[in-house]
């Protein structure tokens, strides 16, 4: 597991409504792109992009590029500072399930 | 995941997952240590999957703990079920990242028709006891996440 960052950052991350919305359905999604998330938010796609960079920098979202288009997924390690054990272990879980599933197709195509 | 289990006021966390893979591939990620590092994100040392067995893990250490989980196979029935303790923290924290942690890991393999289901449940969660900020965020991310906000002022 990386640093947590300070809960200051995650706090004032979470702290705008629309860029918190926007990280509850990263954490609801396995993976998901700007494309994806900017549809139906009545948003642009660049204010989604400015608001995932500032969840990135907070530690709470990861990014995996894939050709043309980016991956964003939450980071389970980011709201550490913040949750108890069950909400850290409860992402944790979701993330390395996804990791498991990826790895498995790598070693049992 | 298993969202309505985090909403309810359970202490445990079940992940159910179907996979395109026989039960036995599934069984080998779970139990090779090699593997395991490569979708844990991190290396038992001293893992065997063979009841009694004691292993752990190293995670990120926070005040007077040193960020080591202690775990011990429980039980195992090849390419079906596999249990093991999961123990951490350190008493002198007294909420969050860091506190007393006695809890245990359960995995479930069930063949289907294209493959596994994979059932995982980590259970006994004990939730703060402690009163203060930490008391209305134990009902897993759904509830963090817009608490975050109140304590936050909202101020964007």
């Amino acid at each position: 597991m990386t640093e947590a960052a300070p809960i200051n950052a995650v706090m004032r991350a979470l702290a705008d409504p629309t860029r918190r919305a926007l990280f509850e359905r990263v954490v609801g999604a396995q993976e998901i792109t700007v494309a994806e998330l900017t549809k139906g938010s009545g948003v642009t796609q660049g204010a989604i992009s400015q608001h995932l960079k500032s969840l990135k920098q907070a530690g709470l979202v990861a990014e995996r590029p894939e050709g043309r288009n980016v991956y964003y997924r939450a980071a389970p390690e980011g709201l550490a500072p913040l949750a108890d054990w069950m909400s850290h272990y409860a992402l944790f879980w979701h993330d390395r399930i996804a990791n498991l599933r990826t790895l498995l197709k790598e070693i049992d195509p | 995941m298993n969202l309505a289990a985090l909403k309810s006021d359970t202490q445990d966390i079940v992940v159910e997952a179907n996979l395109p893979h026989a039960p036995e591939a599934i069984w080998r990620a779970l139990t090779t240590g090699e593997l395991i590092g490569r979708w844990l994100q991190m290396k038992p040392t001293g893992f065997e999957a063979v009841k009694g067995k004691h292993f752990t893990y190293q995670t990120t250490a926070a005040g007077a703990w040193d960020g080591v989980i202690h775990c011990q196979v429980l039980d195992v029935v090849p390419h079906q079920r596999l249990v093991y303790s999961w123990k951490g923290g350190h008493e002198s924290i007294t909420s969050g990242y860091g506190t007393l942690l006695d809890t245990v890991v359960t995995w479930t393999l069930q063949k289907i028709e294209r493959g596994t289901r994979l059932h995982m449940v980590h259970s006994g969660f004990v939730l703060p006891r402690n009163e203060g900020a930490y008391k209305n965020m134990s009902g897993g991310w759904k509830k963090v996440v817009p608490r975050v906000g109140e304590i936050a002022g909202e101020q964007g």
